[in-house]
């Protein structure tokens, strides 16, 4: 009965944890919405660390935009989508423009996303959902731009997309680059049996 | 007891699963099947007691009407994609499209009544393929690449239409190509039917179109419009949009259409509409659109003024936002050259006319 209760309390942990990803997101000294994060990684080599992270850069984010990939820090920046309504009525509401800057040192990097910049979308004539021409909103003020509930889900939205950009920058950081290997094709040899 | 719990603990954990499952920004991959639109819905009333305004939609006077319910489908799978939308109700049947249904009517020669047509009630249907990341195919029935206002009323600012859009293409049924050189300029060039708004042609696809994008600074648009064709006559447009301050855009729309030489009549029409916005809130943007329609002189006619007269047309709208649904009060004051146009409360001509109407638009 007891096991059911801490499964209970678990589950609703995980939903409050769901719908709270703008809580992901500080502040940094110039009052910027900032994604920062330190991560250790024992015995490897500022100079692998730099080949992974543009490696995870080209592979995982293939649209992001290197502006510098010099010495021990790579920058440049990217955008994300980010979707309203559920089921089939969801779609595109906007995009979400942000930097990064990777740094890199023996043994453990660093990795913020600021500069964040939200392009609401509209559909056109012809039933596509395109960028609203001349509507840029940093996110640090949107909520003074678009109401309450609509500016939460898109800070929880980015909240959630830094997360995962961390997320798979920390496993490409960890395992070496592998190859891609094609499957060997199973061949049946139908004369001999 | 245990039983709730269960319950309990199966959909908190479903619940769980679905919150986290929004929260999965999707970066690459096939976009799902996605359903959006619109409703609309309007009240208006013309100071004559009479609708007079000849612009389309937002026509019936003093009475609680409908618009549309327009229903768009969007499906991509790699370069692949298609879009059908239909749309339900007098904005997207016989206020728009082909062969609609204009309600009961007596059949020629006979005294029978019943329903004169059918209709389609498709605003869009195409199916477009990227063969390179610059390089697009459309072909089908699409909106018209010409003008400013469009017939979905969550695509424009205001809720009835200028005299270029009415007396413009609505739809454009062809192949276009459209290559992208850089982020500010394109092209667009196609082949369409020998005439506007129909699902089928007259029997020839000859009408030439292209449309030249630029974007000379950032945040101004402008588009560079042509349409010609023996059936379907020439048009020349200029469509820009200009966001100068985040809270002031100004929208121009000029054009020239003169009528098709396939036809023995002369005529056509020039004219121009600016559209200023300011947004004063975060919900709420007013905005005036003036406009001046003159017509040529021919047979060709128009909806507005008789041919060799012009009008001219002040608008002020609000667009007041509460989430998806849009309240859109609005005045509106037509005067024409001639006192030939409107007709007065007393059924005499007269060359003004002014209107308010209240509209509500749910997009979605």
């Amino acid at each position: 009965m007891k096991k059911f209760g801490i499964l209970g309390l678990f589950c609703l942990l995980s939903v409050k944890f769901a719908f709270c990803q703008q809580d992901l997101l500080s502040f940094d000294e110039h009052n910027k919405y900032i994604f920062y994060q330190v991560v250790d990684m024992p015995g490897l080599t500022a100079d692998s660390l730099h080949e992974r992270g543009l490696h995870f850069l080209k592979t995982a984010y293939p649209k992001t935009v290197i502006k510098s990939a010099e010495g021990a820090s790579v920058t440049g920046g990217g955008k994300f989508l980010t979707y309203g309504g559920v089921s089939v009525m969801r779609h595109e509401k906007g995009e979400i423009a942000y930097q990064f800057n990777i740094g890199l040192k023996d043994q453990k990097y660093r990795f913020w996303l600021t500069s964040f910049v939200f392009t609401p979308y509209q559909r056109d004539r012809y039933g596509n959902f395109v960028p609203e021409t001349g509507v840029d909103i940093p996110l640090e003020e949107i909520t003074d731009k678009l109401e309450k509930k609509e500016a939460e889900a898109y800070l929880d939205e980015a909240g959630a997309f830094c997360k995962q950009w961390g997320d798979k920058l920390k496993s490409y950081m960890t395992r070496a680059q592998e190859e891609k290997k094609e499957p060997a094709a199973r061949k049946v040899v139908t004369d001999k049996w | 007891m245990k039983k709730q719990f269960v319950l309990f603990v199966l959909a908190a954990t479903f619940f769980g699963f679905a919150a986290r499952a929004q929260d999965t920004i999707k970066t690459t991959g096939d976009a799902p099947l996605v359903l959006s639109g619109s409703v609309d819905t309007y009240w208006k009333t013309d100071f004559s007691g009479h609708a007079n305004i000849p612009t389309s939609f937002a026509n019936e006077n003093n009475s609680v009407s409908i618009g549309m319910v327009d229903l768009g489908l969007k499906k991509s799978v790699g370069n692949a994609s298609f879009v059908g939308e239909l749309s339900f109700g007098p904005r997207g049947q016989q206020q728009s499209l082909p062969n609609a249904d204009p309600g009961l009517v007596t059949f020629p020669g006979t005294s029978e009544t019943g329903v004169g047509y059918s209709s389609y009630h498709i605003q869009n249907l195409y199916v477009s393929y990227n063969l390179t990341s610059k390089f697009n195919l459309t072909a089908g029935y699409m909106s018209t690449f010409i003008g400013y206002e469009v017939i979905s009323p969550a695509a424009n600012f205001n809720y009835s239409t200028s005299y270029l859009f009415t007396n413009g293409p609505f739809q454009n049924a062809g192949l276009k190509a459209t290559y992208t050189f850089s982020d500010k300029v394109s092209l667009m060039a196609g082949i369409f039917n020998d005439y506007w708004n129909v699902y089928q042609s007259g029997g020839k696809v000859n009408t030439f179109g292209a449309q030249l994008t630029v974007t000379p600074v950032k945040n101004w648009t402008a588009y560079l419009n042509v349409a010609t064709g023996p059936e379907s006559g020439t048009e020349f447009d200029l469509t820009t949009n200009y966001q100068i301050t985040s809270a002031f855009k100004l929208g121009l729309n000029a054009a020239d259409f003169t009528a098709g030489e396939a036809y023995s009549y002369k005529g056509g029409f020039s004219g121009v509409a600016l559209y200023p916005q300011v947004a004063v809130s975060k919900v709420v943007t007013l905005g005036i659109r003036g406009e001046y329609f003159d017509t040529k002189a021919g047979a060709y006619v128009t909806a507005g003024p008789p041919p060799g007269e012009s009008v001219t047309g002040i608008t002020f709208t609000a667009n007041i936002k509460a989430g998806p649904l849009t309240f859109i009060p609005e005045i509106r004051f037509d005067n024409s050259s001639k006192s030939d146009m409107f007709v007065d409360g007393s059924g005499n001509y007269t060359s003004g006319a002014t209107q308010f109407l209240l509209a509500a638009v749910y997009g979605f």
